[in-house]
């Protein structure tokens, strides 16, 4: 059984955010760097399987500068057996469907019964990522599954609709599923297998082998939401409360025009 | 691979920038291990610290198990024997983590450190297959038992007694042992004794033996959860297999391993005292009088500017010194059946700097924690915050592991033991120092001149001590705890210094930061420096005779003080925009 689960290297969510020089994207520096909440659960959910059916060869892909390999190591350390790393210093450009065209055309040859991807990236959320690959590959895909059962050669996924309702998606193999908060609760690596991550197989390839689609969205601008006016709590008689509030209502939005 | 610095030879030599090592050299292991022990402790131990420091019964054990499971027990074992041989700079980044945690990091250092090193470095085959992989899942946990009622610091004056018996299968053990941390859990206990009275020697001893018992719980003033208690072997039964290296060289054991055990103090020294400025600068973040944060007062801002000063230091000095130990285990064939006590004598070769180290990081924190509880103000008192548990358990740093005053005596005598060996040129260094002082020292231009200063001071006094006192010199405390000082004070400000550099000619992030940090530290910490040297050198002569060292104490020192107010201010800025400690 082949298994591949893609992640990203997003910045800690507690970092202080600045707009870069380019207006585009957030100014990288000074950040501290991790794994993707979401691929923390692709990745354990993988290993699960692998260490369910055990004859199992489980990939991890990322893209990005050579500072992702630190975040790959950690998926190495938490149980895939090899890393490919798709060297990209602009991956951070790079919109959905070109990150799923280069997924898929790396996977597009090499058998994978079973893709996992986190259901978002907590930079850019877009959350078109994974399905899109499966789109690409001819395969389904089960978007924010928060349960997951593998099965001869069969899947079957609880996946989070709205208002809290939940629906049961099976699916046969090869498929590729993304992974919501709550699928599971990602191990942290042991000692051992800090050490043991070191010698595995990291291959890098060069992204323009793997870039064969173009961009369909153009990033126009990245802008802190402009900050609301504070709240404002209305004191007195009702008679006043309801004449104060016509008054605002009238001079500072359009719902009374 | 450049050659290791002999230990001590920074005093006389000078450090480039790039041979030490530093936390931003951390490689991508470093840096998942220190995740995971942040993980680890964060579920595990810090969400459970009233029931830890009320000695929850089995939750101590419990905790060691789960650490266990993380691989978090075996950095030091060799795979062999279940361990991860990892390196020096990952036993290092543990302890540090766990340092924040108190009573865990006894019992863990217990465990780990002192409690396992001697089977680790001096056991022989039999020994490690039998106890190591045990060690590693917490299956058994370990003490080290040295401290006596009546020998603490006079480590060798222990009056346990082991007597062979008269089929000549055991030893039999008789004595006490007090101050023992985990005691009151473990199930082996590396003891100390000496066989027919004279030969101190190290023994494995089975802590479920007959005749072994415990005394009851220490009331400490901190680390409440950790156990402590006095152990007494009453005729106890130890099989002759289980003493450990050679009879009669139970010092070899103990001395190498309180190296290690000094550094790895050290490291949790920083840990703790990274915790208490996080808490601190948080805390004067959000307190509010007068309508706006503490932290924007100038005295508070002083104190976090002080508080991560101190810390950047010794934080810098623990790596500097892990660095050194990793370059030494990594030098060295260990891999034969004596490949533990290479290391151990590799080891040695720094033993100056971990006392070093230790004394410094313990003593940095001693202010971290101090400063910590004057911010909280009143809530620093009430134990509902965590500074206040910080400030109790960070007292007996400065006592156990050799005290500071013997740690001091330590590296003076030992420079001037190596010196006067010739292992270490250090006489030379003091006459070029001397030549340098009739020809004329030029003003000191920044913190790196100041490094080379304190240097300078150190080897002036000793060279005035040495022909004052001669060999007599190893009984004047005073004196030799002064010498200590420059010599620590030296080695930390450099550390510093280097690390700072290091950062700038790297371009790291933060650089200007380390930098302000490195100085601020170096520019005050001269002072002391100075001081220190004033007091060794009136005690050591008088009249016109003083008169004239106090003047090449003055053209050792001549610098233009930087306007330390304003850099402090810079530096509380940062700490204070991050709510935490950051380098």
């Amino acid at each position: 059984m082949k298994i591949l689960v893609c992640i990203k290297q997003v910045p800690d969510m507690e970092s202080k955010f600045k707009v870069a020089a380019s207006g585009k994207w957030y100014d990288t520096a000074d950040l501290a760097w991790r794994m993707n909440e979401y691929d923390e659960y692709a990745v354990e959910q993988a290993v699960q399987v692998k260490e369910q059916v055990g004859d199992a060869d489980l990939t991890v892909l990322c893209i990005g500068g050579e500072r992702v390999k630190e975040t790959m190591k950690k998926a190495l350390a938490m149980g895939c057996d090899r890393g490919v790393h798709v060297a990209d210093d602009k991956a951070a450009e790079k919109e959905p469907f070109e990150i799923a065209g280069i997924i898929a055309e790396f996977a597009r040859d090499k058998q994978f019964d079973l893709i996992f991807t986190g259901m978002q990236s907590q930079d850019r959320g877009s959350a078109q990522v994974g399905v899109l690959t499966a789109e690409m590959l001819g395969i389904p895909s089960i978007s924010t599954i928060v349960q997951f059962a593998y099965a001869d050669g069969r899947i079957e996924t609880r996946r989070e609709l709205e208002g809290g309702v939940k629906s049961i998606v099976k699916a046969a193999a090869p498929a590729l599923v993304t992974c919501q908060l709550g699928l599971n609760t990602p191990r942290y690596p042991t000692l051992p297998n800090i050490m043991k991550a070191k010698k595995k197989e990291l291959l890098s390839l060069p992204v323009a082998d793997l870039l064969k689609v173009d961009a369909r969205q153009e990033t126009g601008k990245m802008y802190f939401p402009v900050k609301k006016g504070g709240g404002l709590v209305l004191e007195g008689e009702i008679g006043q409360l309801v004449d104060q509030l016509i008054q605002i209502l009238k001079e500072k939005t359009g719902v009374l025009a | 691979m450049q050659t290791l610095p002999k230990g001590g030879s920074f005093l006389f030599e000078t450090t480039a920038p790039r041979n030490i090592f530093t936390p931003e050299d951390f490689d991508d292991e470093h840096k998942l291990i220190a995740e995971t022990v942040t993980h680890f402790l964060a579920e595990y131990v810090f969400s459970r610290m009233e029931e830890i420091d009320a000695k929850k019964e089995g939750l101590m054990r419990e905790l060691l198990v789960e650490a266990g499971k993380l691989g978090l027990l075996g950095a030091d074992i060799p795979e062999q024997y279940d361990g991860t041989e990892t390196d020096e700079i990952c036993t290092t980044i543990i302890a540090e983590k766990v340092g924040a945690t108190g009573s865990f990091a006894i019992a863990h250092g217990g465990h780990t450190g002192i409690g396992n090193l001697p089977i680790v470095y001096f056991g022989n085959e039999a020994q490690k297959a039998a106890y190591l992989p045990a060690i590693v899942t917490a299956d058994k946990i370990s003490a080290y038992a040295l401290t006596e009622p009546g020998s603490g610091s006079d480590a060798l004056s222990a009056t346990s007694k082991a007597t062979l018996s008269t089929d000549g299968k055991h030893y039999i053990l008789n004595g006490s042992k007090t101050f023992i941390s985990n005691a009151g859990i473990a199930d082996i206990f590396i003891v100390y004794a000496k066989i027919d009275g004279d030969k101190f020697s190290a023994f494995i001893v089975d802590g479920h033996s007959e005749g072994l018992t415990t005394g009851a719980e220490e009331h400490k003033m901190g680390l409440k959860g950790s156990s402590t208690r006095s152990v007494f072997f009453d005729n106890v039964n130890v099989p002759v297999e289980n003493l450990l290296y050679e009879a009669g060289k139970g010092h070899v054991v103990a001395f190498n391993i309180l190296n290690i055990g000094r550094h790895k103090i050290a490291a949790n020294a920083v840990g703790a005292a990274k915790l208490a400025l996080d808490e601190s600068a948080r805390y004067a973040n959000e307190r509010k009088q007068f309508k706006v944060s503490i932290a924007r007062f100038g005295l508070i801002k002083e104190k976090l500017a002080e508080m991560a000063i101190r810390t950047f230091a010794a934080e810098s000095a623990v790596y500097r010194t892990g660095g050194l130990l990793n370059d030494m285990m990594h030098s060295l064939d260990r891999s034969g059946p004596d490949g533990g006590r290479i290391t151990a004598k590799g080891i040695e070769e720094y033993a100056l700097e971990c006392s070093m180290e230790k004394v410094f990081a313990s003593e940095a924190e001693a202010f971290v924690v101090d400063e910590g509880v004057q911010i909280h103000g009143g809530y620093g008192y009430i134990a509902e915050y965590p500074i206040e548990r910080l400030y109790r358990d960070a007292r007996v740093r400065r006592i156990f592991e050799g005290t500071n005053e013997i740690n001091r005596n330590l590296i003076s005598t030992t420079l001037i033991r190596r010196a006067a060996k010739r292992a270490l040129p250090l006489m030379d260094a003091v006459s070029s120092v001397r030549s340098r002082l009739t020809t004329g020292i030029p003003v000191r231009k920044d913190a790196g001149d100041l490094v080379q200063a304190t240097k300078d001071a150190f080897l002036f006094t000793l060279g005035i001590a040495t022909d004052t006192f001669g060999d007599e010199l190893l009984k004047q405390q005073e004196i030799l705890g002064r010498l200590a000082d420059m010599a620590l004070l030296a080695y930390a400000m450099e550390s510093a210094w280097c690390r700072a550099q290091k950062a700038v000619m790297n371009g790291q992030s933060g650089a200007k930061h380390k930098e302000n940090m490195a100085n601020a530290f170096i520019y005050t910490t001269v002072e002391k420096v100075i001081l220190a040297a004033k007091e060794a050198l009136a005690n050591l002569a008088a009249g016109d005779e003083l008169v004239k060292m106090q003047a090449n104490v003055a053209m050792i020192f001549q610098y233009t003080p930087v306007d330390i107010i304003a850099l402090r201010r810079e530096i509380a800025g940062e700490i204070s925009e991050a709510g935490k400690y950051i380098a």
